[in-house]
C-alpha cells in the first residue's frame, strides 16, 4: 500500500483531533446543563 | 473615557496601521496583493478565517445575548465543524486547485460567464452593505455609551482599516487578523478573571444562580423549524449556512486561497472547526457571568444610556417610579440569590430547591419591571428598545479596571476591523477580477490592475463608511438588502454543489440559481415562521433538483458564453 502524502496524513490527524475536541466540548456543555439547570 | 484607556486604544490603532503597512512588501503584483502569492502558513490562514467571522457584533451582541438569554445560542454553531470537514474534502481542493482569484471565477470555467457574473454581483451587493453595517454596529454602541459622535466613532475604526487594507492587501489583512484574534481572546479571558474575582459568591454558586434562571440550558432537542436555536436547526440548517458562508462567500474563500498548498488550506479550515464552539461558549459564558454580576451590583434599568437619558427627560415621573420599583425588586432578588448559595452550602436539598424557586420568582418580577421600562423607552424614542448590545459596554465602564476597559474597547474595534478588512479586500477582488478585468479591460498590465485594485479597496472603504454613518436612516434599506441576501446564500451554495455533479450544465446552474432564490422568497413570505437557518437548505436543494433536471438527457458540453 502506498503511504499517504505528508499533507494528507496531517489532515487526517487534525481531523481526528477536531472530532475529539467537539465531543469533549459538547460533553462539557451537557454536564454544565445537567449540573446547574434544575 | 479615562485617558489611560484612550492611550491604549490609540496606541493599538496606530500599531495596527504600522504593522499592516509593513506587510505591503511583496504585494507589488496582483497575485501578491489579493492572494499573498499563495504563500501563507495554515495557522495564519486559520486565525484569519476565525477573525473574519468574529465581528464586533459577535463580541458585543453575543456576550449580551449570553447575559439576557443564556447559552442556547451556541447551538447555532453545531454545524460548523461538519461544514468545515465537508469543505475540506470537496470545495477547498476544487477552488485552491483551480488557481482562481475568486470563487465565482471557477463557476465560469465550469458553467458560463453569466452564472459567474450573477453570483459575483450578488456577493458585491450583500457584502458591500454588510461592510457598512459591521462598521456601524460598534460605532452606534460607542456613540451611545461613551457619548462619542457617530461619524467620529465610525471613522476611528474605518480609516485605519481602509489604510492598511488598501496599502498592504491580503497579507496585511491576514497578519493583522492574527494579532487581533490574540487580543480578542486575551480580553475575553481577562474579563472572566475580573468577573470571578469581583463576584461575592464562588464560581460554583454563580453558575447555580445562572442555572436557576435557565441561562445554562444549552441544548433544545425539539424539532421545530420555527425555532432558530435548537439542536436540529443548528446541526442541519447550521451546516448548510456554514457551507454557504465558508464555501462560497468570497470574504472567506479568499482567506484559504492564500494558503501555500491545498493541504494547508484544508487544515486552516479545521482550525475553526476546532475552536469555534469552545470560543463561542466562552463568549456566551462571559455574558452569563455578567448577568450574575449584576445580581450583586446595582444594575441599570435601561442599558442604553441614550435611551435612558431621553426617557428620564421626557417621562421623569414614570421613569423614577419604575426605577424605585426595580431597585426594591433587585434588593429582594439579591437576598434570594444569597439564599440559593447559603442553602446549598448548608447541604439541604429541600431548602436548596425552595431557595431556587424563590429566586426564580424574584427574577420574574425584575424582568417584568424591565419590560415595562423597555416599552416606555420604545414609546418615547420611537426606536427598538432592545438593549442587548449595550449590556457589555455598560459592564466594561462600570466594572473593569482602568486599562482593561481600554483593552476591551480595542478588542471590539479589532473584531470590527478584521471583519471589515476581509470584506473590503474581497469586494475589491470580486470587482476587479470578475467585472473590470473580465468585461472592461482583459489585457491590462499587472501594474494597472494593482493600481485599480487599491483604488477599488479605497472606494469600497469609503462606501462602507458612508453606509455606516447613515445606517440609522438607511435602516429599512439595509434590512431589505440583508433579507435579499438570505434569499441567495443557500442558492449559491447549490450552484457550487451542482458544479461537482458530473454532467450538470450551465443552463441548469443559471436557472437553478433563479429557482432557488424564488423558492426561498416564497418560503420567506409564504411561511414567515420558518427559521432563516432552513432557508439555506431550501435554496441549495432547489438548485440541485432544478439544475439536475435541466441537465438530464443532454450531453455535457463546454457552454462558455464569452
Amino acid at each position: 500500500m502506498t503511504p499517504a502524502p505528508r499533507g494528507t496524513a496531517r489532515f487526517r490527524t487534525v481531523l481526528a483531533r477536531v472530532l475529539l475536541v467537539q465531543v469533549v466540548t459538547l460533553l462539557l456543555l451537557w454536564l454544565l446543563q445537567t449540573r446547574y439547570t434544575g | 473615557m479615562h485617558p489611560v484607556n484612550w492611550v491604549i486604544v490609540i496606541a493599538y490603532l496606530a500599531y495596527v496601521v504600522v504593522d499592516g503597512v509593513r506587510r505591503a512588501k511583496g504585494t507589488d503584483r496582483i497575485e501578491g496583493y489579493f492572494l499573498a502569492s499563495r504563500s501563507l502558513p495554515w495557522w495564519v490562514v486559520g486565525l484569519s478565517v476565525m477573525a473574519t467571522q468574529l465581528s464586533a457584533v459577535t463580541l458585543i451582541g453575543t456576550t449580551g445575548q449570553g447575559a439576557t438569554d443564556g447559552m442556547r445560542f451556541v447551538q447555532f454553531y453545531l454545524g460548523l465543524p461538519i461544514a468545515m470537514v465537508i469543505l475540506g474534502v470537496t470545495l477547498v481542493p476544487f477552488l485552491h486547485g483551480a488557481k482562481v482569484f475568486t470563487a465565482y471565477e471557477y463557476l465560469e470555467r465550469r458553467f458560463d460567464a453569466k452564472t459567474r457574473s450573477l453570483t459575483s454581483f450578488l456577493f458585491l451587493l450583500s457584502r458591500g452593505m454588510s461592510a457598512g453595517t459591521i462598521l456601524a454596529a460598534p460605532g452606534v454602541v460607542f456613540s451611545a455609551v461613551f457619548g462619542w459622535d457617530l461619524t467620529w466613532s465610525v471613522l476611528l475604526i474605518g480609516v485605519p482599516t481602509v489604510v492598511y487594507t488598501m496599502i498592504g492587501g491580503v497579507q496585511a489583512v491576514a497578519w493583522v487578523d492574527v494579532k487581533q484574534m490574540v487580543l480578542i481572546v486575551a480580553a475575553l479571558l481577562a474579563i472572566v478573571v475580573v468577573l470571578l474575582v469581583q463576584m461575592p459568591v464562588s464560581p460554583d454558586d454563580a453558575l447555580r444562580i445562572a442555572g436557576a434562571t435557565g441561562r445554562l440550558q444549552v441544548f433544545d432537542f425539539s424539532f421545530d423549524i420555527s425555532e432558530t436555536y435548537t439542536f436540529w436547526s443548528g446541526l442541519i440548517g447550521g451546516t448548510f449556512l456554514m457551507l454557504s458562508y465558508f464555501g462560497t462567500d468570497q470574504s472567506q474563500v479568499q482567506r484559504y486561497l492564500t494558503a501555500r498548498s491545498v493541504e494547508e488550506a484544508k487544515t486552516s479550515l479545521l482550525m475553526s472547526a476546532y475552536w469555534k464552539i469552545p470560543l463561542q461558549a466562552l463568549v456566551l459564558l462571559v455574558g452569563v457571568l455578567v448577568f450574575v454580576y449584576y445580581i450583586f451590583q446595582p444594575a441599570p434599568l435601561l442599558f442604553n444610556p441614550a435611551h435612558e437619558s431621553q426617557v428620564r427627560a421626557q417621562e421623569p415621573v414614570a421613569y423614577e417610579a419604575l426605577e424605585s420599583r426595580y431597585s426594591e425588586t433587585l434588593q429582594i432578588r439579591r437576598t434570594a440569590a444569597d439564599a440559593v448559595a447559603t442553602a446549598r452550602d448548608a447541604g439541604s436539598t429541600t431548602a436548596a430547591a425552595a431557595a431556587i424557586d424563590a429566586f426564580r420568582a424574584t427574577e420574574r418580577q425584575a424582568r417584568g419591571v424591565r419590560e415595562e421600562a423597555l416599552t416606555l423607552a420604545e414609546r418615547v424614542t420611537g426606536e427598538s428598545p432592545r438593549d442587548v448590545n449595550y449590556v457589555i459596554p455598560r459592564f466594561v465602564l462600570d466594572a473593569l479596571p482602568i486599562g482593561l476597559a481600554g483593552v476591551f474597547i480595542a478588542a471590539v474595534m479589532a473584531a470590527a476591523m478584521s471583519s471589515v478588512a476581509a470584506e473590503l479586500n474581497s469586494l475589491s477582488t470580486a470587482s476587479v477580477i470578475d467585472f473590470y478585468r473580465r468585461w472592461f479591460r482583459p489585457q491590462g498590465s499587472d501594474a494597472h490592475y494593482l493600481f485599480v485594485s487599491k483604488l477599488a479597496t479605497g472606494l469600497w472603504g469609503l462606501f462602507a463608511c458612508v453606509v455606516a454613518v447613515y445606517a440609522a436612516s438607511l435602516g429599512s434599506l439595509i434590512e431589505v438588502v440583508n433579507r435579499f441576501g438570505s434569499f441567495f446564500y443557500g442558492s449559491i451554495l447549490g450552484v457550487f454543489l451542482l458544479a461537482m455533479v458530473p454532467g450538470s450544465r450551465a443552463i441548469g446552474a443559471f436557472v437553478g440559481l433563479l429557482a432557488g432564490m424564488a423558492a426561498v422568497a416564497t418560503v420567506t413570505f409564504g411561511a414567515p415562521s420558518v427559521s432563516f437557518l432552513w432557508h439555506n437548505v431550501i435554496g441549495a436543494v432547489t438548485v440541485l433538483i432544478v439544475g439536475a433536471l435541466l441537465s438530464r438527457g443532454r450531453t455535457p458540453t463546454a457552454e462558455r458564453s464569452t
